[in-house]
């Protein structure tokens, strides 16, 4: 064991692991600590990655070389590019892996990158709380490092319920973190409760399958990972089925059995995620629901509800899965349950993922407020990075909610917190049109670059597929179809890539990833510029200076009271007087059309921002 | 005097001349105060909302018998500390009135200075201040009340807002719960483009046609510009006697826009008496375009123009005389050989440019439609984002007016005192 290590990350779930993976491509010593080292990587609810929003996730997770995105490509089991019918820009990926495989691979990954794994359970952090010294372990006592990434997931101050039943533990068979909660309690750390639950898992020979609808998987060479990984040979379908009103009966009979609506539990629950008796109660109108029935694996003895989620008692678990079609004579192998656990509150973090009251302590993953393994892991890719930057005094690295979904997330949940778990949405994306599945690589590449986590193979193939990028560019600018560029020909509806590559030869041999990838840049660049400017224009705040207002005492636009503090405090830009006490925005607005009419620049039709 | 505050404004809110009664606003923290003093009031007699008979009286004298009517901040017009003083509408003790209020520290007000302190305080919204405008706007024949354009506004707004809920709804959801949103998804885009539709009628009604100023040095060709922009090819719709004191305006169609054209008389600051100059510099508050020639372009406008002006279009005159500037910035124009006056009427049809209530609505209605036409391409990332654009650009319609400055300057520009 070393003497001082710089990053130690506590936690082996998704956060955890793309934590470990990034400080240590910094070039940083890093060492894992997980309670429970077998169970490093695992899937605690649903056998599937990717989605809506959170498949891009993944992307820009590979695009940054994290192994979420591999580790699911190389265990895949079913694929399904969600919305395809709906828009490129709104695509999500989502791939349904063997549950263990996934965790085996993802471990792997870990070992191989020669990460230190310790299996103990972390009581508390050491030193002050400005500057953290390390961590005590229960059976290991103290390790020193230079950083600290908190990635304890559901685990701080976990507690299980299934109807009357409760217990300690951040996952079924797994501890509970009290002690670390009591630690970062005692250090004054702002933390509240939220609740997550998952489905029963079924013993898949109980079912009768030819009962239900099949959903193949679809035929595509397609891969979260840039790095184009090899396709596994297995493969599975999986299963829909609805519920009915006897289920809804059954659940309605049981709801005073509950533990949320009995009380027990008073933390808020997903709203989007949420589980069956809630669905129940909130949308009463609805007589059924879509379940998917998922393997948790190749060849899995076990079926994975989802859709199902409950914490209702084991009897009423039961029937519910019985009333479903085909499931007649189903047998529960492991009963769902609710967890309910302590996460940081919002303002205890910045943009960097440090905790502001220290220097040096990082958290990620579901402490930070998300649910989610693509929220997870996109949030400890970021604070590893960040921790091992600290370690070797680099400045941070922050993404903007302008390129990417993981910089979206981090800036909602800083900024604003949430008052249920925070899931990736795509419609949380003001630039939407630019955060593409399709696109990650080339979003990302510079920043990768620039913050030095790539590894030269992913480096290499990502300046590849931007070099591919602009040689594509250029053809669609020079060559021209009916006399009309090529490069705005491509933006009408219904032009396809195969009717681009016929009107170009030249296009004919490139990287057909990145030339789609290329057309909606294209596509969409109109809108894209668009919502840049928006958001340039609100950053301008910063820019625009108010040096040369000769006195604010005789400006109509803004109230009486502003204009005595504005001139007493004499604020360099606008951004510095919208932080001015007793300011107020309509101050802010009417200095704007102020300094818009000095400059005559307000009713210029070409330049404006709202056009 | 030194307790109150110079920011207390005052004007008489009714016509002048004699009538029955007239009203005077007195708005700004203090008004209480001022008020309680000049009437012999109590301390705090006005505090809250209250109505106090009473008389004014100045060196033991009673100038005039009145009520006054307070509202406290937040709830008045311009959500200041607010007083209205019904007095009898005799010109003289008006007048006097007015002295003592201003002796005892307020200042009379601007025109448009309460509404453009209700908008600044957001007490009134971009379009209610407008359609507040428009009320008073004799070129229409309308009885809207302020709160039915904001009404209509609000309405638009959310049934965009609903659009876009249900499109987000389908691409979050769609393909994981039952799919039964497309039929519906078309329901409410029926619905939202009729309203869109009204409300781009709703915006062009209230609104002023966009007004475009000729200035220039003496001798530098105004008016004979001015007579073949509104002669010849631009339809001449009606002469407006009296919108400016020294000068022409006529209504005219630029290629489909409605445009009031003004020439004024030579402005520089020489060619004209000192007032005059002033009052037409001072006039141009709410002019959306300048056209500002000068032989060869080579006098430039004045710094007080430019700071009072919006955009101003430089053009070069009597360009057939070989007068070319050297700048490609200002356009060459010449009345004679008819050079540049094309470009001229382009550019004029294209005033009052995007910041204008009525583009704000065209670019909603616009949007929406497009919205529309993705949805039935099956392309809902674009119909959502098109439908964010529709709801950005109706939520400061009813805000604060970013993107209808021009409007709102207008509107503000074009109210009396004492509104
Ligand atoms: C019952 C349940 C239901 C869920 N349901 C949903 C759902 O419906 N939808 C959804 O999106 N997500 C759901 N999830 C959440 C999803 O599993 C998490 O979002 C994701 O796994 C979070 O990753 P993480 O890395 O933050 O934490 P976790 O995966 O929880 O990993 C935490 C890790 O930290 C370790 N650890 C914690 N404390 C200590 C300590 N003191 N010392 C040492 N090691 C420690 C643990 O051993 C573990 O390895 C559910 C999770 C659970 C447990």
């Amino acid at each position: 064991m070393k003497e001082e290590w710089d990053v130690i990350v506590i936690g082996g779930g998704h956060a955890g692991i793309e934590a470990a993976l990034a400080a240590r491509r910094t070039g940083c010593s890093v060492v894992l600590i997980s309670a429970n080292t077998r169970r490093i990587g695992e899937m605690s609810c649903n056998p599937a990655i990717g989605g809506i929003a959170k498949g891009t996730i993944v992307r820009e997770i590979d695009a940054l070389d994290g192994s979420m995105a591999r580790s699911a490509d190389a265990t895949r089991l079913h694929f399904r590019m969600l919305n395809r019918r709906k828009g490129p820009a709104v695509w999500g990926p989502r791939v349904q892996s063997d549950a263990a495989e996934y965790a085996r691979a993802q471990q792997l990954c870990i070992g191989n990158n020669r990460i230190e794994i310790l299996e103990d359970e972390v009581t508390a952090l050491e030193g002050s709380t400005a500057k953290v010294a390390g961590v005590r372990c229960r059976k290991n006592g103290s390790i020193k490092g230079k950083t600290v990434v908190i990635a304890a997931g559901t685990f701080l101050k976990g507690r299980l319920f299934r109807g009357d039943e409760h217990w300690k533990g951040g996952r079924i068979g797994d501890i509970s973190a009290d002690s670390l909660e009591k630690d970062l309690v005692k250090r004054m750390f702002h933390v509240e409760r939220f609740k997550t639950g998952t489905p029963s898992r079924i013993v898949r020979n109980t079912v009768k399958i030819e009962e239900l609808e099949v959903q193949e998987s679809e035929k595509t060479n397609f891969t979260f990972s840039y790095g184009k990984s090899p396709i596994p040979e297995n493969e599975e379908v999986c299963y829909v089925t609805y519920t009915n009103r006897r289920t809804m009966d059954i659940a309605k009979e049981n709801l005073h059995r509950s533990p949320l609506l009995a009380g027990r539990i008073e933390g808020t629950g997903p709203r989007y995620c949420p589980s069956f008796e809630d669905k129940v109660v909130k949308f009463p109108e609805r007589l059924s629901h879509k379940i998917y029935v998922e393997p948790m694996g190749y060849r899995s003895r076990h079926f994975y509800l989802n859709g199902l989620s409950s914490s209702l008692p084991r009897e009423a678990q039961e029937k519910m899965a019985r009333s479903l079609p085909g499931f007649e004579r189903a047998e529960i192998s492991d009963y769902g349950y609710a967890v309910e656990y302590s996460y940081l509150h919002f303002a205890e973090m910045d943009a960097t993922l440090r905790l502001r009251r220290t220097d040096n302590v990082f958290a990620a993953g579901q402490i930070c407020g998300t649910s989610g393994y693509e929220e997870a892991a996109g949030l400890g890719l970021i604070a590893g990075a960040n921790a091992g930057r600290f370690a070797k005094n680099l400045e941070p690295l922050r993404l903007s909610r302008m390129d990417a979904y993981i910089g979206v997330m981090i800036d909602d949940i800083v900024s604003k917190g949430a008052d249920e778990p925070y899931r990736m949405f795509s419609s949380r994306a003001e630039n939407r049109l630019h955060l593409r599945q399709d696109n990650a690589d080339r979003r990302l590449y510079r920043t990768g670059n620039r913050f030095g986590i790539l590894s030269e193979v992913k480096k290499k193939l990502l300046a590849g597929n931007i070099e591919e990028a602009d040689t594509i560019r250029k053809i669609l600018e020079t060559e021209t179809v009916n006399g009309i560029q090529m490069s705005k020909w491509c933006r009408r509806p219904g032009i396809s890539i195969g009717s681009v590559i016929k009107e170009a030869n030249s296009l004919v041999d490139k990287d057909e990833g990145v030339l789609t990838s290329v057309l909606l840049d294209e596509k969409y660049s109109g809108y894209i510029e668009r919502n840049l400017r928006r958001s340039e224009s609100k950053k301008n705040l910063e820019k625009i200076s108010l040096r040369d207002i000769p006195s604010y005492m005789k400006i109509d636009e803004i109230c009486w009271e502003a204009r005595e503090v504005l001139e007493r405090e004499r604020p360099e830009t606008l951004a510095r007087a919208e932080k001015i006490p007793g300011i107020r925005p309509t101050d802010l607005q009417g200095l704007l059309i102020y300094l818009g009419r000095k400059r005559s620049t307000w009713n210029n039709s070409s330049g404006g921002e709202a056009q | 005097m030194d307790s109150i505050s110079p920011e207390i404004i005052c004007a008489v809110a009714t016509p002048e001349g004699t009538s029955a009664l007239s009203v005077i606003r007195v708005s700004g923290k203090g008004s209480f105060q001022l008020i309680e003093k000049i009437m012999s009031l109590k301390k705090n007699r006005l505090r809250g909302m209250r109505r106090k008979v009473g008389r004014i009286f100045e060196g033991g004298r009673t100038v005039d018998e009145v009520v006054a009517v307070s509202w406290p901040e937040g709830k008045s017009f311009t959500a200041e500390e607010m007083v209205e003083i019904i007095c009898h509408g005799i010109p003289g003790s008006v007048r006097a009135i007015i002295e003592i209020l201003i002796k005892e520290g307020a200042r009379r007000a601007e025109p448009g200075e309460f509404a453009r302190r209700a908008f600044g305080n957001g007490r009134l919204s971009a379009v209610q201040i407008i359609a507040l405008a428009a009320l008073w706007d004799t070129e229409k024949d309308r009885s809207v009340f302020t709160g039915e354009t904001e009404k209509n506004c609000r309405k638009l707004m959310r049934e965009i807002e609903k659009a876009r809920e249900m499109i987000e709804g389908n691409i979050e959801f769609g393909e994981t719960h039952l799919n039964e949103e497309d039929e519906s998804i078309q329901n409410v885009f029926t619905e939202l483009m009729t309203s869109a539709k009204d409300f781009r009628e709703e915006a062009a009604s209230i609104e002023k046609s966009s007004r475009v100023m000729i200035m220039g040095p003496i001798n530098s060709g105004k008016s004979t510009l001015f007579n073949v922009l509104t002669g010849k090819s631009g339809a001449l719709v009606s002469d407006e006697p009296g919108t400016t004191r020294d000068g022409s305006s006529c209504f005219l169609e630029v290629r489909g826009r409605r445009i009031q054209l003004c020439d004024t008389a030579g402005n520089d600051g020489i060619g004209l008496d000192r007032t005059a100059s002033e009052a037409v510099i001072n006039g141009l508050h709410g002019t959306d375009r300048i056209i500002w020639m000068s032989e060869g372009g080579r006098t430039a406008p004045t710094e007080k123009i430019r700071e009072k002006a919006g955009e101003i279009i430089e053009i070069a005159a009597k360009s057939d005389l070989k007068n070319k500037p050297e700048t490609e910035q200002i356009l060459n124009v010449s009345s004679v050989s008819g050079e540049g006056i094309e470009e001229l009427r382009e550019i004029i049809s294209r005033v009052p440019g995007s910041m204008s209530l009525s583009c704000a609505a065209k670019r909603i209605e616009e949007s929406v439609k497009e919205s529309y036409n993705f949805i039935s391409l099956k392309e809902y990332d674009l119909a959502a984002e098109l439908l964010s654009e529709a709801e950005i650009e109706a939520r400061r319609i009813i805000g604060r007016g970013e993107n209808i400055q021009l409007s709102v300057e207008r509107a503000l520009a074009g109210m009396c005192v004492g509104k």
